[in-house]
Parts: structure tokens; sequence; C-alpha cells
């Protein structure tokens, strides 16, 4: 797994300048704030490998953080993506409505007919908290099976109040899962637990585990070059890049974690020979888990970048026999020239520039070497949720000394902006017209901006031209007023 | 909201069982016998806080009403508010069957959309508010937030379970009045007829720096009264027991004695009730031992 | 064996072709819009949100305001996500992030600590506290919590502090943008009711609106007046400020002294009656002024009765300005009349703007058709129906005040109409039934730039007209066959 690390510094950025930068922002707290956030923010130790702030901890009240909950990331993730099941959010009205078409993750097929990326709530009223859910639940289940036949199946997705309240969604699936003969998933993902979105991807792994996984098989024998991709969540249509990508170099995807994904070729995931994962944290619980009941080995890649994408490739050829390995060098050697067509455009438009990311839990570092392939360097990076994991991961990515923040709040970004003096920042959407007020050039890293896919040879080009496009736009000429 | 300021409201805590209900309805018929203008607000989901001033077996309630008609937007007063004896207009909160859903939350519920559907009106002299048990949920507390209920008694027995849970109370009662105007206004013995019972509470009033406000002798007309689900007042206006809520309401009309409480330590309620020899002295070695041990 | 459920195996199967088919053909029938419409307890794309969504609106509305959620920090995100993309501008707002231990104990130590830290960090000149769904259900105290924050220090004696509850499973956004409204006026006039003075000021109440362009429309129609007009909750700066290299926090809005005057205003209206109800009632109690309740200006007739109210309520004549472009506004509509004129539509949104797009269609000719209110009541619903019955083009009209957008996707494939009026969500419906979306409602997610044009008064009529008319023109020119293919249309 460990790639040769060399050491990358980017000019005027010491561990001492970082520091003095972040103690600044600390500054900005009161005494106890201080004391929550100051293991949160550091200057990046890229060979040390290892983690250099703290992170998965409780978001400190007041400061603007980013973070949503864990019913965010059981729907918004990891369940919502599945095209053919209805997920119900379950509870008031406003949470389904929020997550309603704002992720991202496209979906094949008619809307109603065979996929079902629309709203669905059991529009909890006063009634409903005072004398309980379940009952409704039951009927609002059954009334989907007649309304939408060819579901697949249903996750019921609680929100706070059914937590609060105490309702038992649990029976009521079991109940109406066998009254149905169709899956009905209770996903208890109520916002309050936990401490960020990241709880929801690890109780909807659990679901999985408890009540998907080897429920189905696959009609066809089993493969050599059989494989799952996990984490793959189609934003912009990413998933479908990467799985020709990989039929391309001689794999049969048999399921795509969750990304216009279906139920039933996940619940047959246990029959594949290699699980490959692209978000190492909404997704590496099941992986683990298929490793030790199954003995399905992972690994993890990045498809961002032509740099990242051949080496991922590469690692991925090794644990097969030479058919694979052939075509893995032979897709290489179809798109590399593409791709350095796409260098030799861009770069000499992005070359020396720098970005500061916020995101997720995977991208702050799965990026970096895109934005290295077109010349640029991070000066600065963090997550929303990641946990120690990730920032490991992280260490060896990020040059030198540059800053790294989790769950960084909004004053402590504009602050580091304003320090580090990023020509573009890749963020989320309650960040971009800060940075933009600015006059920071800003793409959004959650939804690739309304635009994508960013992954896999498909994606680069469309990266690149978006990064070009945001940071050179000749409407951050016209800022300043001449008067 | 604005209150009238002439307007007093009035909870009525106590542990689960304790009488709760009957003293309300008996001491609200008390005052509208006065000539009071009164309304009761049930806060228990059990609604059985207005039978006795409605004659019913079971008032319908604020919630069962919002789930017939799925919103409480739909909700409209004369569905829930009705008249009893003396004119006491009476709303029950309602609520689920214990073990589901949330009972608190039915309280919270059920006091705003009074208040928004004008049920304050301010012709009346009294509020009460009849609330389940203890205080198990901020739900339950509702009633005691600001601009709702400042004077708080509590009905207890010379029991030990009942004293416990009005010790309970009071330190809820010590929280919210740091923020806002609550009052302990004194305890109402219901009495049980047990030993020193009247001393007792006059005991345990003093220690939580407030007073017994009266002693309701134990008496079986209330339950005759309540077999015809009336109070006593309206049953039998000349029996003797009535005389007793006619003065329990009196006082509660006269009373200025508005205290903070002062909460006892479990030991120096352990001590009250061992001097009163409610509790055995030498109960600590003997604590986890069997009768026949 | 992982199958908790106790179901089956069975094989991975695909659903075949010709099954996909039928239910594709299915879902559009009649037998499924009986079916549809029979649903008790499912809800399917409905088009309103909750209400911290919309006291969050509210609480960006006045000067130096930090909306402040007490609840789970995953809620804040949502309102403020939600902001953004429909304005395209920042959204700062705070949450004291309860969690599981706020859900036992309460939420006092997370509403004090995230009190400190956000007047530390935003230094806000006021911080504005609504509740999610949490506080509400274990029955949170504000109150007592706020009043406690202030004894312990953590607030500065003279900033202000409203706070509102708004449960989200009871009414949606626009009863929470009343109730934060609400609570606004009332810590911020406390006190400052003065006998006998008068700011001169007409207050205006906007109600939910999320277009800044009306905002603006409002302020240029006080300017042609020649009067001093106060909006209570003014967005237009705060989501529509300029992008010149600095970023502020609080942009603009209400200024909290203007606000705290406004009960002694020379009068106060409130264009909408049904997303400040309470704020209104509670208005009419206490302020100095005349006070009026009007239907918001969409239209001709609503905007010639907002203005004469203006005049009446001001002493100052309609200006010669304003009656010429009424003028031009009836010029508008004359001269597009036929393009729209008995066109059919679906409509739905807010009460407030539902009223006025059926109002403007009316004096269209055009046939509202199809009526959905956003969680309606009974009560709306007959004020709807009445407003319908007062031209002989709304007799076609069936409200429906207890559906979603997915029973309207029934209706418009039973008993098809020319066009939507309503909001970004519309937009599948509108795909399917083949007809155009009109967004002049709130949340817009897919256009750029419709929140600043303005729908209310004379221009705003212009340019409802305007896009409506012209998307049907362009449909002809998209669709017609060659021989109908024309220069003039």
């Amino acid at each position: 797994m460990a790639e040769k690390v060399e050491l990358k510094t980017v000019e005027g950025v010491t561990k001492e300048s970082t520091q003095s930068i972040i103690d600044d922002v600390l500054a900005l707290y009161p005494e106890k704030g201080k004391k929550k956030r100051a293991p949160h923010l550091a200057p990046n130790d890229q060979l040390s490998g290892k983690a250099c702030v703290n992170s998965n901890k409780k978001t400190v009240p007041g400061v603007m953080s980013a973070r949503g909950c864990a019913y965010a990331g059981a729907k918004g993730v990891v369940w919502g993506p599945i095209r053919d099941m209805v997920h119900i959010s379950h509870g008031p009205v406003g949470c389904g409505w929020y997550s309603w078409g704002t992720r991202r993750n496209l979906v094949t097929g008619q809307l109603g007919v065979d996929q079902f990326a629309m709203q669905f709530t059991s529009d909890f009223q006063e009634r409903d908290v005072v004398y309980g859910g379940d009952k409704k639940l039951e009927k609002l289940i059954h009334e989907a099976k007649e309304l939408f036949p060819l579901a697949k199946g249903f996750s019921v997705l609680s929100e706070c109040p059914v937590g609060l309240i105490g309702d038992d969604i649990n029976a009521v699936a079991k109940r109406v899962a066998q009254d149905l003969d169709t899956p009905v998933i209770p996903c208890n993902c109520e916002g309050f637990r936990g401490v960020s979105q990241s709880l929801g991807h690890h109780i909807s792994n659990d679901t999985i585990r408890d009540y998907i996984i080897e429920t189905r098989e696959f009609e066809e024998p089993i493969g050599p070059y059989d494989i799952a991709l996990i984490g793959e969540y189609n934003i912009g249509g990413d998933a479908w890049s990467t799985k020709p990508l990989l039929e391309e170099c001689g794999f049969n995807v048999k399921a795509v974690w969750t990304g216009d994904g279906e139920l039933e070729k996940i619940a047959a995931t246990h029959q594949v020979k290699l699980n490959v994962i692209h978000c190492y944290r909404s997704m590496n619980y099941m992986c683990k888990v298929m490793e030790e009941k199954y003995g399905i080995p992972w690994i993890e890649l990045n498809f961002f970048g032509p740099s990242k994408i051949k080496t991922s490739l590469r690692k991925l050829a090794e644990l097969f026999d030479d058919t694979i390995k052939e075509k893995v060098e032979a897709v290489i050697a179809k798109y590399d020239p593409q791709m350095q067509a796409i260098i030799e455009e861009y770069k000499p438009r992005l070359d020396g520039k720098k970005v500061m990311l916020y995101v997720g839990g995977l991208r702050p570092r799965h990026t970096i070497g895109a934005y290295e392939d077109l010349g640029m360097s991070c000066v600065g990076s963090g997550y929303e949720f990641a946990h120690s994991d990730d920032y490991d991961r992280t260490a060896p990515e990020m040059p030198e000394a540059t800053v790294v923040f989790d769950d960084a709040s909004e004053i402590e970004l504009e602050k580091f902006a304003e320090e580090m003096k990023p020509d573009l920042v890749g963020s989320g959407i309650k960040e971009k017209y800060m940075f933009q007020k600015m006059g920071v050039p800003f793409r959004q890293m959650h939804s690739w901006d309304y635009s994508g896919p960013y992954h896999g040879y498909k994606g680069f080009p469309i990266f690149a031209r978006d990064i070009d496009m945001a940071i050179n736009s000749p409407t951050w000429n016209l800022v300043k007023s001449p008067f | 909201m604005e209150k009238s300021k002439k307007m007093r409201q009035i909870a009525i805590y106590g542990k689960g069982g304790i009488g709760k209900s009957t003293t309300t309805q008996n001491t609200v018929a008390g005052l509208a016998s006065l000539g009071k203008k009164v309304m009761i607000v049930g806060c228990d989901p059990k609604a059985d806080s207005t039978r006795l001033i409605l004659h019913a077996k079971a008032q319908e309630t604020v919630m069962d009403k919002v789930r017939e008609l799925g919103t409480v937007e739909d909700l409209e007063l004369d569905d829930v508010l009705k008249y009893g004896y003396g004119d006491v207009k009476c709303v029950e909160s309602g609520g689920p069957e214990p073990g589901v859903g949330c009972a608190g939350r039915g309280v919270i519920t059920a006091i705003n959309f009074l208040e928004e559907e004008g049920a304050y009106t301010d012709d009346l002299d009294f509020v009460f508010y009849d609330v389940l048990g203890d205080v198990v949920c901020g739900g339950f507390a509702m009633p005691i937030r600001e601009n709702k209920a400042e004077e708080i008694y509590i009905v207890v027995s010379g029991e030990m379970m009942a004293m416990y849970a009005a010790n309970n109370i009071s330190k809820g009662i010590l929280k919210y009045s740091t923020s806002g105007n609550v009052r302990l206004a004194g305890l109402i013995c219901n009495s049980r007829n047990t030993d020193r019972e009247a001393d007792l509470i006059e005991a345990l009033a003093a220690k939580l720096g407030t007073q017994m406000i009266h002693f309701v002798p134990r008496d079986n007309q209330v339950q005759r009264a309540e077999l015809r689900r009336m109070t006593v007042i309206e049953y039998s206006p000349e029996h003797k027991q009535a005389d007793e809520y006619r003065t329990l309401a009196q006082k509660i009309n006269d009373n200025k004695m508005f205290v903070v409480p002062t909460p006892l330590e479990m030991d120096e309620l352990e001590e009250l009730l061992m001097e009163f020899g409610i509790m055995e002295v030498d109960d600590e070695e003997n604590v986890g031992k069997a009768e026949n041990a | 064996m992982a199958n908790n459920l106790g179901l089956a195996v069975k094989p991975v199967t695909e659903t075949p072709e010709s099954e996909k088919k039928r239910v594709a053909e299915w879902i559009n029938t009649e037998e499924y819009k009986e079916l549809n419409f029979k649903r008790e307890a499912l809800v399917v794309m409905p088009p309103h949100t909750c209400q911290p969504l919309g006291a969050e609106l509210v609480a960006h509305a006045f000067e130096g305001s930090l909306p402040f959620v007490h609840g789970s920090q995953g809620c804040a995100s949502y309102y403020r996500s939600t902001l953004n993309r429909h304005f395209r501008e920042p959204a700062p707002a705070v949450s004291d992030s309860m969690t599981e231990d706020g859900a036992v104990f309460g939420g006092q130590n997370n509403l004090h600590e995230g009190l400190e830290n956000c007047i530390a960090l935003y230094k806000p000149k006021m911080v504005s506290v609504f509740t999610s769904c949490m506080p509400e259900i274990i029955g949170d105290d504000l109150t007592s919590f706020i009043k406690n924050a202030r004894n312990a220090g953590l607030v500065p004696e003279e900033m202000p502090v409203p706070y509102a509850n708004t449960p989200s499973f009871n009414g949606s956004h626009i009863h929470g943008y009343d109730a934060m409204l609400l609570s606004i006026l009332q810590t911020l006039t406390d006190g400052k009711k003065v006998e006998g003075r008068c700011t001169g000021k007409l207050n205006l109440i906007p109600g939910f609106d999320a277009n800044t362009g009306n905002f603006r429309e409002y302020k240029r129609i006080f300017s042609e007046f020649g009067i001093e007009g106060l909006i209570l909750g003014d967005i237009s700066d705060v989501f529509d400020s300029p992008l010149d290299g600095e970023y502020r926090t609080y942009p603009g809005g209400t200024p909290l002294e203007d606000a705290a005057d406004s009960i002694n205003g020379k009068a106060t209206i409130t264009v909408g009656p049904r997303s400040s109800a309470k704020t209104f009632k509670w208005v009419e109690d206490n302020y100095a002024g005349t006070n009026e309740s009007m239907p918001m200006p969409l239209g001709i007739a609503n905007t010639d009765a907002f203005l004469m109210k203006i005049a009446e309520l001001t002493g100052h004549e309609v200006p010669e300005s304003l009656k010429a472009e009424r003028g031009r506004a009836v010029d508008a509509m004359t001269d597009a009349h036929q393009y729209i004129h008995g066109k059919k539509f679906a409509v739905y949104g807010d009460p407030d703007q539902l009223m006025g797009y059926i109002s403007f269609l009316l004096e269209m000719g055009a046939v509202p058709y199809h009526v959905l209110i956003n969680k309606g009541t009974k009560k709306v619903a007959k004020e709807v129906q009445a407003l319908l019955d007062s031209s002989p083009y709304g007799a076609k009209a069936t409200i429906y005040h207890k559906h979603d957008l997915w029973h309207l996707r029934s209706l418009l494939m039973t008993d098809p109409v020319d066009a939507i009026i309503g909001d970004t969500h519309g937009k599948g419906l509108a795909r399917d039934a083949g007809i155009p979306l009109f967004r002049f409602g709130f949340p817009i997610f897919d256009r750029v730039n419709l929140h600043r044009r303005p729908i209310i008064g004379y221009q705003g009529a212009i340019n409802m007209l305007t896009e409506i008319c012209n998307k049907f023109l362009d449909i002809t020119d998209e669709t017609c066959d060659e021989r109908h293919f024309e220069i003039m249309r």
C-alpha cells in the first residue's frame, strides 16, 4: 500500500508561520472555546503519515459549523442514492425536504416508476409526536407499496422525534416486510446521534449488514473479475465514468454502493471477489465486515486526476493476473495522451495556483493529486466529519506545514483564506458565497457545483475546465470598481 | 402573551394517585361557589381532571381532537372547551397510553393552542393546571413556565412516597424560580389518616419554607360524590366535607404566601420521617434485609 | 445469515422493460389518481417545509442579527444551505449543536456555551434564537434558559435575544417566520412605546417572501410616494449584497433602532396576512398607529388597494409616476392578453402568494384550475374559494388544501392544464406533463436571478406577464409545424 512519499513544500509556508496563523484564529475564541478548538487545528507533518489534529468530536456550540447530522449521513449519503427503493424520511417534513435532490447523486430510470429520487415523508404533526408514529409508518409503507409497485424495498430513516419519543420502527419494519414480502430497512439515524454525518454512515452500513447483505444471490456464476465498487455515489454522474473504466480494465462491476445503486445487487455483494472502495470514510465499515465475514479483500483507490488514476489502476492490477494487468496498461496507454492534452491546455493557466479545501470525509485528500496534475498546490485542507484514519491518510498528500483544520467554523475558514491567500477554495454551498464575496474563486466540491463527473478519465477534463473557469473567469476582474 | 393581571394561574402537582384531580375539582367548585370564574386545564394524558365538573366519563381532549383532524391548525376552541358546574371552563390536554409517543409534548401542544385561540379570557379569576404525577420531562413543566402558573400547590399526604414527591417537586420549583416568578404557595394535605399526619405535613411545610394551607380530612362522601361524577360541593353542598373544600378555596383565594422553596436533602427528609416514626431509626443496618431474615 | 427481516433469499432480478412501461403508463391514469388520492399517511413531495426555515429567513432580516438554532447542528446546516441555494448568497447562522446528552438533560448548557461563542466570534447586535425538533419535544424552556444566560453574564446586557418556539411538526415555514418576527418585534419594542410620539413612518410587514426584488420594489414605491417607509424584516441587502472583495457577515437588514421605534409608527401594513398573522395581531394590540392587513400586492387590483391604502394612511396622493406605471402595466396586459386568456393553470404556493397568483390570473382572463395550497387549512381554503368565486374565470378551479405535489402530478396527467405556477420542486411534474413551470415561489434552486426580479406591484405584474406569455410563444415556435412557423406572433 505504502507509496514513497516525497516531501512537498509551499513557498513561505513553515510550521511556525502556520502555527502563528492558527494562534491568531484561536485568539478569537473565548477561553473555553479556544481550549476545545485548539487540538483541531495544526500544521501538517507530511512525512509522519499521522493525523496532526483531533477529530470526530462534538462540535463546539455556537461556532458556525458546516456539519450535518446522522440523518443526513444516512439519507443523503448512503441510502438516498439507491435508486430503486423508496426512502422514507420518518418524522417532520423538513429533513426530507432539505435533502430532496440536493446531493446530485444521479440515477437511471423514470421518476416514480423504477426510480424514486423524490421526497417521501411521514410529515409528523403534533399528534404523531404525542401518540407515536408507528401506526402511521405501517400504513404509509403499505400505501407506498401500492403506489410504487416496482420499488424493490423501503428504507425508514428516523428523524429526531422518532428516537426521542421512543417509537419502535424496527418492529414495524419487520412486520411490514413480512406482510409485503419486501425489504423494509429500519435505520435509527436520528440527527441527535453522534457528532456529525459520520455516525449516519456507520449506522447505515450496519443496517446493510443486518438487513440487506446475503438476501440476494446472483443467478450467473461468479467469475474471477467480479468486483463491487463501494463508496461511489455517482455525484454528477461519477459512477458513469468509473464503472465503465473498471469494465474497460476487464472487471465485472457487479454492484455499485450506492450511486445509481440497485438494492438487489447490493444485497448480493457478498459474492464478489474484491471490493474497490473510493469513499473510505462512509463505507469502510461494510468493507471490513465483508472481509471478515466472507473473506472479500478490499482496496482503496483514487479516481481523481490522471496521476492518481494511473497509480490506482496499477495497484488494482497487482491483485490480479496478467489478463487484467495487460488491459490496465492498455487503458492507461489509451487515456494518458488524452489527459496529457488536457494538462497542456490548462496547466499554463493554473500552474503555481494555490487551493484550499474543506469538504466532507474523502475529497480533502483525494482531490489533491488532481490539482497537482494541473500544477496547483494545496495550502490548507480539512474535513467536516473525518476520523483519525482519514487524517493519517491526509498527511502524506498535503505539502509540509500547510494548515489542517477539523470541523472548521466559518470564521476559521475566513481567516485561513485571508492568510494563506488561496487562488481557489473548494468547499460546500454554505461556504461558497462567503469566499466569493471576498473575491476568492470557489468551486463546490460536494456537488461539483452542478457540473461533473469529476471521477475517472471522463471526469478529469471537466474538472480541469471547471477549475480554470473558476479561477480565470473574467468576472473577477470586475470586482474592484474603478471609482 | 400578556395576561390580565388579576388572573391567577395555579398549578397543582403531587405524587400520582394522591388525589390531585379530586382535590383540584372540589377546590375549583369551591371557588366557583364563591362566585369566581375558573378554568381547569387538565395536563395528564389520563384526562380525568374535569369529569367531576362536567359529569362526564371523559372529556374529549385537545389531543384526541387533533388526532382526529390531523393537524392542530384545523382545531377550534369550541371543539375542546366545555363548561361545567359553576360555569367552570374545562379543557383536557389528553395524550397517549403509557409507553408510546410523548405525553409531555401533548401538554405543550394543548397550552399553546389555548393561548393562540384566546381561551385565557380577561374575565377569568383563576386557571388551574392539574398536572400528571411528578415532573417527568420538560413538557410537564410547561404549566409553570414564565407567564403561566406562578402559584404551585402540592397535594401531599403523610405517606413517605408522597412526601418524597413533594420534596422533588419543590426542587423543580426552585430551579424555575431563579428565572421566573413561579413560587410555592403551599402544601395541601389530602389525608390518608396516617399517624400525626397534620403535624408531619406542617413540619415538612416549615422545612420547605411554606405552609400547609389546609388539612383535608378523609371522608367517604368524596367517593360517594365521585360515583355520581360530581364534586362534593355540588353533590352535597351542606355536607361537612363540602365545607372543607370551601375553606380550602377561600384560603387559596386569600393566600399571600408565595415562596421560593428550600427543598430538603435526602438525609434531612429521612430524619424528618424518623422523627415522626414513619421510618425506623435503625433502618440503615437493616436495609435490604427481609422481615424474617 | 444477516437477514433480520426473515425474508427468503432470492436471486437478483431485473424488472422487465414491459413491466416498467406498464407502470409508466399506469401512473398517468385515472385509476392511479384515485388510488393516489386515497393516501392517508404517506406524503410525497410536499411543497412546504418546516417552521425553523422561515424563522431563519426573518432572523437574517434585521441588522446585525445572527440566527441561532437551538437544536441539532444538522438542522442549521439544512436551513442555511436552502437559503444559500435559493439566493446564491451567504447565510451565516449558528446552532448550539445539541446531541444525545442534550436530549436527556435538556439543552441549557449548549445554549449558554453557544451564546458565549457566537457573540465572541461573530459580533452580532442581536442573536435571534429559534428551535428545531429536539428541544421542542423534550420541552426546553427558552424563557428561563435565556434569562439564566443573562444572569450568568453570557449575553451583554444591552443585546436583544429574541427567541421563538418553532416546532417542525406543526404548521410550515410561514408559521416559523411569523413566530420569530413576533418575538423580534416584541423584544425590540419592549419599553419603547412613547405616548404621543409618532415617527411618521409607515411600517410594512412583508411576510414570508424570499424575493429580494420585491423588497426593493416596496422601497421604490415608498420613494415614489415621497414617504418614509420601514420594512420590518428587510432581506433586500442581506440576500442581495454586492461582490466587492469584502465579506460582510451582516450586510443589511432593518436597523434595530428603527425596528424598536416602529411601535411609534404612523401606521403598519402587513401584506403577508397569513404568514404574519400572529405578529400582526400583536401589532394591532400594541402599536400606536393605524394597522391594516392587506393581500400581497400581486396583480393590478391588489396593487391598487395597496397604493390606495398607503395614500389613505399617509395622506399622500398616489403619485403620478405610479399612476403612469399602472397604465403601462394595464397596457402591457392588454397587449398580451391573447396569449394567456383562457389558458389553464395549476397553481401552488404559500397562501399569501398563491392568492396573489390567482388574482393576477383572473385579471388576465386565465383560468386557475388545479389550486394546491401549501399546508392549507380549512380556513385558508375558504378564503381561496371566495377569491375564485369573485370571477367567472375562477369557476373551474378545484382547491386542494391537504395535498402534495404527487397528488398534483395525478391531476396534471388526468386533467391537463397549460402551465404550472410554483417553485423549483414542481419541475419534474412540468417535465412529465410537458408544460412550462413558472417559478414565482420559493425555493428556486435551478434558475438564476429570479429572486431578484420583483413580482409585486405594477412592475411585478409586467414581469410575471412577460415570463408567462413569452414562454407560451417560445413553445409555439418550438412546436408548431413548418407551415405555421411565422415571423410575427
